[in-house]
């Protein structure tokens, strides 16, 4: 006779640490609140502060979501995704209210508002994938699907997507826009993991010798290639510089880490610098944008426009910045850098909270790297170590990309600064990768083991 | 300067001390992680994971954290004991030596099989790979918690 199936049953955890750091959170988003809308005031004041108190809310809830489900997720995560997501509240509560106008039926919705709809519905889906994601057999196994449909985005875009900024990025479906190529990167990433977990000890295996560098049998080495074009695509057809190079350095840094094999960032890296290379003489958009980089002041009212001023903002901000709401000059009510909510959100951060407050805001994505690595090196197997590295590196470049190039260390590639920039698409993509990292992160959770147990694992979750 | 100044730059300063408690503390949370990490890392190298066992023994599903040195077959005397007509009293060994995995068959029973290809003699095997001695497969994966990455 056999025993009835052992039910997985919720048995709440506590999350202290996670507690205490929602309080430190909470205590941040009160000063900063109150520090914005005295100033705006004029007086000692505390505005409106049902934004704040939804946000606070929302992340309270989460936590109190993770603790009854019992699982043993990352402790950190959540809190760093309530700073960052926090940071975004406050300047797209501040920043020009007309930057971004939407209308829903008879309600007209602006920048601040719109950011706190689209920060909860990602709190949701974190919440929702951290807590409902046991198993990731099913993300390996339809890898082929993922690619295609990475592909079939991509087609989508370019025969649907509309120009904007020179870049064709953005795609209208009846009342809703987003923009895909956020989507794109995650799930490359998962086909990468994939990918690499299946050919991993073919790929460490050398076969071809070119000089010094050994290389692996060129049937392996055509994913290789098919990512460079792919990543060229981007740029060439949909004129994406950041996507296709956030992309291609997240597929160099999974294929070291899955083969430790220096050869291969070598060859991706002379791969790049061709590419780039024969783009800069080729295509003029990527001229452009390289021109603006090494000198600004060539057109400080029209190309240069909005690096200088990035720059001007950055020294004005000083170390301690001009506190909330006391910097950005506005012309005509409309801010000196037209990009300020999405590209340049860094630029606003430098400037109102200054050196210290940058610097704090790097200091989370490093802390998200950690976590992210840390997860991915506890991994029980090849495909969610990659996944989980995969995941940390999308957010973690892209948010060194895009500081970087506030700071005009790099060209700029337009991409998103994760979970502080404005927009849907942004936001709810970087919550689903953190909400997969925490899912990743849970070792309770019976994954990656062959049928029996899965199957009591899916059964209990159904 | 007013009093009003003074609070307001206060308040900015307060802001900006609260995010970096915040990142003090988180930076404590990981370096406490980091530390019980090192002191409660599993002395195992690696671990097998049982993907098929027909006859139970080892169970299926089961993850069995290894040592350096692993021998595999029926006799109770081996580190792990795997029960299938097709294998051997002292079927093979897996080994970690230098940097790498060895998988050597005593060539007593039916050859062992890596990713479904049967081995010769002696070979290298990687984490992800599978081996099979009769109907038994095995994974190998790394080990949990790992002090040298």
């Amino acid at each position: 006779m056999r025993l009835a199936r052992p039910r997985l049953r919720m048995r709440p955890r506590t999350r202290d640490r996670e507690l205490r750091l929602l309080t430190v959170v909470a205590l941040a988003m009160g000063a900063g609140w109150v520090s914005l809308s005295s100033t705006r005031s004029g007086g000692l004041s505390i505005g409106d502060p049902v934004p704040v108190v939804c946000w606070l809310l929302g992340m309270l809830g989460v936590h109190v979501a993770f603790v009854i489900s019992g699982r043993d997720l990352d402790q950190v995560l959540l809190p760093v995704v309530g700073i960052l997501g926090g940071i975004s509240l406050l300047f797209m509560e501040r920043l020009p209210q007309g930057l971004v106008v939407q209308r829903f039926g008879d309600r007209t919705l602006m920048l601040g508002d719109l950011q706190l709809l689209w920060l909860l519905l990602g709190l949701g889906l974190l919440g929702v994938t951290a807590i409902s994601v046991r198993s990731v057999r099913w993300l390996r196994e339809y890898r082929y699907t993922w690619a295609a449909l990475g592909i079939g985005l991509l087609a989508a875009v370019f025969l649907l997507g509309d120009e904007v900024n020179g870049a064709r990025l953005s795609m209208h479906i009846g009342p809703f826009s987003g923009q895909p190529s956020e989507l794109l990167k995650v799930i490359l990433v998962v086909f990468l993991a994939a990918y690499l977990a299946d050919n991993r000890p073919m790929l460490a295996r050398s076969s071809m010798r070119l000089g010094i560098i050994r290389l692996p049998p060129l049937a392996y080495l055509l994913p290789m290639l098919a990512t460079w074009g792919v990543a060229l695509a981007l740029v060439i057809i949909q004129k994406d510089l950041g996507a296709a190079l956030l992309l291609f350095s997240v597929f160099l840094a999974l294929l070291y880490i899955a083969t430790r094999r220096g050869s291969y960032v070598v060859v991706g890296l002379v791969l790049f610098f061709v590419g780039a290379a024969v783009l800069y003489g080729v295509l003029g958009h990527v001229r452009a944008r390289v021109d603006i980089w090494l000198d600004p002041w060539a057109d400080p009212l029209g190309a240069g426009y909005q690096v200088i001023r990035a720059l001007y903002a950055f020294g004005r901000g000083g170390i301690l910045g001009t506190g909330l709401g006391a910097g950005l000059p506005t012309v005509d009510g409309v801010a000196a850098i037209p990009l300020i909510h999405t590209d340049f959100v860094f630029a606003a951060v430098g400037e109102e909270l200054g050196l210290l407050g940058a610097l704090a805001v790097g200091t989370c994505y490093l802390i998200l790297a950690e976590r992210g690595m840390r997860i991915a090196a506890r991994a029980p197997d090849e495909f969610q170590a990659l996944l989980a590295a995969g995941l940390t590196l999308v957010i973690v470049l892209q948010a060194a990309l895009i500081m970087a190039a506030n700071l005009r260390l790099v060209p700029l590639t337009g991409v998103t600064l994760p979970l502080i920039s404005y927009g849907g698409s942004s936001i709810l993509t970087n919550a689903l990768v953190v909400g997969s990292l925490l899912a990743l992160s849970d070792r309770t959770a019976v994954r990656g083991v062959p049928a029996p147990t899965v199957r009591i694992a899916r059964s209990a979750v159904a | 300067m007013d009093a009003f100044t003074l609070v307001l730059w206060a308040l900015r300063i307060g802001f900006l001390i609260c995010l970096y408690l915040f990142l003090a503390l988180v930076v404590r949370t990981l370096w406490r992680d980091l530390r019980s990490a090192v002191s409660t890392a599993a002395p195992s190298v690696g671990r097998l994971i049982v993907v098929a066992s027909p006859l139970g023994r080892p169970e299926a599903g089961t993850s069995i954290p290894i040592d350096a040195v692993t021998s595999l077959g029926g006799d109770i005397n081996n580190t792990i004991v795997v029960e299938d007509p097709d294998v051997a009293s002292q079927h093979g060994l897996l080994t970690f030596r230098g940097r790498a995995w060895h998988l050597e068959d005593r060539g007593l029973g039916a050859p062992m099989r890596v990713n479904g290809e049967p081995v010769a003699a002696a070979t290298t095997v990687h984490f992800g790979d599978e081996i099979g001695l009769g109907r038994v497969r095995l994974r190998l994966e790394r080990p949990f918690e790992r002090v040298d990455p």
